[in-house]
């Protein structure tokens, strides 16, 4: 999952698409086309038809659990268990100990959050037969271990470690503040950190940078919608995963090779071409500023995207980058077909265009800046400004 | 003088697109882009799709002008608005930083019919372009503007929808020849439907917000623009486009404009990403910092230094050596 906006001022400004989104879980269903008889599963041009607003229904564990391991599977009784274990979760009022900073925050607490009912698999993982991410190597731990020991540093002096709490996972109170506070990141910084001193050291879904593919439907956290629109040579999918985020991706169907590799892009170079009835899909040129499980530059995916029934559209990505993984591995995603009126508000994704929350962080870290430098307030780097407060899901293990 | 095009041009472009009435996969006529070989109809209409831009200046400014020696300028030695000289925020690109000229888009008188009120708004806009043209911040351009912005669009065009997506900011839009209802809100990119006048696909867009404009030079609408936009194939790789601007808060009367826009014949030719919202965070929230990158900010008025050192050998009259 890539970094998250769990900002507070950014959720408010967003609130409208959230409310939308989590207004439609689970309580009620997202309107999906009824399947009609008469639906025509190809374009009058005789190819397959994958056009359509897209979504996903329901949620899925990335990777099975090791309790289902020879379950590809879940029964109906432990569906029916995940939804009630939920259901509970989601109204909770989730605060910290009263007074402290995740109390406070705790007013942004779940029911920012989608929650839908279970699917039917117990792992959106579909190779290795397992349902797990295959290993790193060890490059890549090391890159992933060095990463969060720096985060950890910026996180030591702070409430959330002297409480144990969860954004302190892996990490020890210590309340000197770390020596490591104006360290410039190794690699391109694209996940919240406890520090806001530029814009670089936010997080790339408050930047309006959100990264974006893989996308298995998740979005944000509120669910993501992908509409495809086809021409006789050409695929167009316009996406909109939430937080006013969202993107463009013309497949290009000529044969062509991909882009040099001097052009890297957020949304990398898709090269298509169908193989039967399924089109399969080639994204290379990914820019170092994305960030997949870990995987950057070096990310290569293979997308097949099926039919599968005039409301469902299959999709399998194959993730590839020898450098972080140790062998490549599948995610099989299920698309339900939406219904174009109940979806008229995700046409636009638009996300700087009223960005109050991430130069109001900024703006706060200035703030504190001051009154400590004043001997007004604490130091900046002993309160947590960067940890988020959702609960886990209990399905995503 | 402004763009013009005679009508029998069009119908002869218009009856050599019809000949092929429907979609056939045997056609092979390669259209010379990404995409490859696209048919020139899809169910009996002209199709529209590929990677299309305009060539003009109307992103700078609608009206017909003269070059300008600044994007930003200001009073040189004279007190004549002919004789000011480039300002600051351009003053180190030298040419590059101008304004070429433009005969306009605007038809008919080629003037805006501006209400005074409005006109004192587009004066006190064109003066204040830095600060208020949401182009600079990067925000989503609006229609027309996406059309004749210097960035090329792709246009994917299918049976009951044609998606557009622009170069620019990952913009996009959906026109809907399915008569989708309006979203429940207003929007940057405005709802566009869609219907055949003939070979003329002709666009009714409207649930806009008053946040976009038409240009550089300030030229602005309200929340109630609405816009009938038309697009008629000249040549396989010319559309004839032109709009009807409506906004009774703003101007006095319907207004047009109208342009070619070219296809990006390249056979390589496809968008390649221009998320500029990264572009301008220095600009947005460099104020924000806690080291500057730039000479200073005091609240949100920046204060550049530019120093512009010319290396060894490159004096212009070392040029000549």
């Amino acid at each position: 999952m890539p970094a998250r906006s769990r900002n507070a001022a950014m959720m408010a400004v967003v609130a409208a698409a959230v409310i939308c989104a989590a207004g439609s879980l689970p309580i009620a269903r997202t309107a999906a086309e009824s399947p009609a008889a008469n639906v025509s599963l190809r374009t009058p041009w005789g190819e397959p038809d994958l056009q359509g607003i897209w979504t996903v229904e329901t949620d899925t564990p990335f990777q099975r659990s090791p309790k289902y391991a020879n379950q590809e599977f879940f029964t109906e009784a432990q569906r029916a268990e995940f939804d009630r274990e939920r259901a509970q979760l989601r109204g909770r009022d989730n605060r910290g100990e009263r007074g402290s900073e995740r109390d406070v925050a705790g007013a942004y607490n779940a029911v920012f959050g989608a929650m839908k009912r279970t699917g039917t698999r117990t792992s959106m993982i579909i190779d290795p037969p397992d349902g797990r991410i295959p290993p790193m190597t060890a490059a890549a731990q090391k890159i992933a271990a060095e990463d969060r020991e720096f985060r950890l540093a910026m996180m030591r002096a702070t409430q959330t470690c002297k409480l144990n709490q969860p954004g302190c996972a892996g990490g020890k109170y210590d309340p000197t503040p770390t020596p490591r506070r104006y360290e410039i990141p190794a690699r391109y910084n694209v996940a919240r950190m406890n520090r806001h001193d530029r814009p670089e050291d936010g997080a790339l879904a408050d930047r309006c940078l959100t990264p974006g593919l893989p996308e298995f439907g998740a979005g944000n956290g509120g669910g993501s919608f992908r509409r495809i629109v086809q021409t006789p040579g050409g695929i167009a999918i316009a996406y909109d995963v939430g937080q006013g985020q969202g993107w463009q991706r013309s497949i290009v169907m000529n044969g062509s090779p991909h882009l040099p590799a001097s052009i890297r892009q957020w949304f990398g170079d898709s090269r298509g071409h169908w193989e039967g009835d399924t089109l399969v899909v080639d994204v290379t040129n990914f820019s170092p500023k994305t960030d997949y499980r870990g995987s950057r530059e070096n990310l290569h995916l293979i997308e097949r995207w099926r039919r599968t029934s005039p409301t469902t559209l299959e999709y399998i990505a194959t993730i590839d980058d020898p450098t972080v993984w140790t062998r490549p591995w599948s995610v099989m995603q299920e698309f339900t077909r939406q219904d174009e009126e109940q979806n008229r508000i995700y046409y636009e994704p638009r996300c700087i265009e009223g960005n109050e929350g991430f130069p109001a962080m900024m703006k706060a870290a200035r703030q504190e800046d001051r009154e400590f430098a004043e001997g007004r307030g604490p130091d900046p780097i002993t309160k947590d400004n960067a940890s988020g407060y959702n609960e886990p899901d209990p399905l995503q293990q | 003088m402004f763009v013009r095009f005679s009508g029998s041009v069009i119908a002869v472009a218009v009856a050599a697109a019809a000949v092929g009435a429907l979609v056939s996969a045997s056609v092979t006529q390669t259209l010379g882009q990404a995409g490859g070989a696209r048919p020139p109809t899809i169910l009996g209409k002209p199709n529209f799709s590929g990677i299309w831009q305009a060539n003009n200046e109307a992103n700078w400014d609608l009206t017909a002008h003269a070059a300008l020696p600044g994007a930003v300028t200001q009073q040189g030695v004279y007190p004549f608005d002919y004789a000011r000289v480039p300002a600051a925020p351009v003053l180190a690109l030298g040419a590059a930083g101008a304004v070429p000229g433009s005969l306009g888009v605007v038809q008919d008188d080629g003037q805006i019919p501006y209400r005074p009120e409005a006109l004192a708004i587009k004066k006190e806009n064109a003066e204040h372009w830095i600060d208020r043209d949401p182009e600079l911040k990067c925000y989503l351009p609006g229609i027309p503007r996406a059309m004749y912005m210097p960035y090329p669009f792709e246009i994917t065009q299918s049976t009951n929808k044609i998606h557009i997506a622009y170069e620019f900011s990952n913009s996009a839009r959906t026109i809907h020849l399915d008569k989708v209802e309006g979203p429940p809100d207003d929007t940057w990119m405005g709802h566009s439907v869609g219907q055949w006048d003939g070979d003329t696909l002709v666009v009714d867009v409207g649930n806009f917000n008053d946040r976009t404009w038409f240009d550089r030079a300030g030229d602005f609408h309200s929340d109630a623009l609405h816009l009938e936009e038309r697009f008629t194939l000249m040549t396989p790789d010319i559309i004839h486009y032109e709009v009807t601007i409506d906004d009774p808060k703003v101007f006095t009367r319907p207004w047009r404009i109208a342009m070619p826009i070219y296809r990006r014949v390249e056979p390589n030719m496809q968008l390649i990403e221009f998320r500029c919202n990264e572009f301008v965070e220095e600009f947005m929230y460099g104020g924000l910092r806690k080291e500057p990158l730039v000479k200073h900010w005091e609240g949100e008025t920046i204060s550049i230094d530019v120093t512009r050192k010319v290396p060894p050998g490159d004096k212009f009259y070392e040029w000549y050596r």
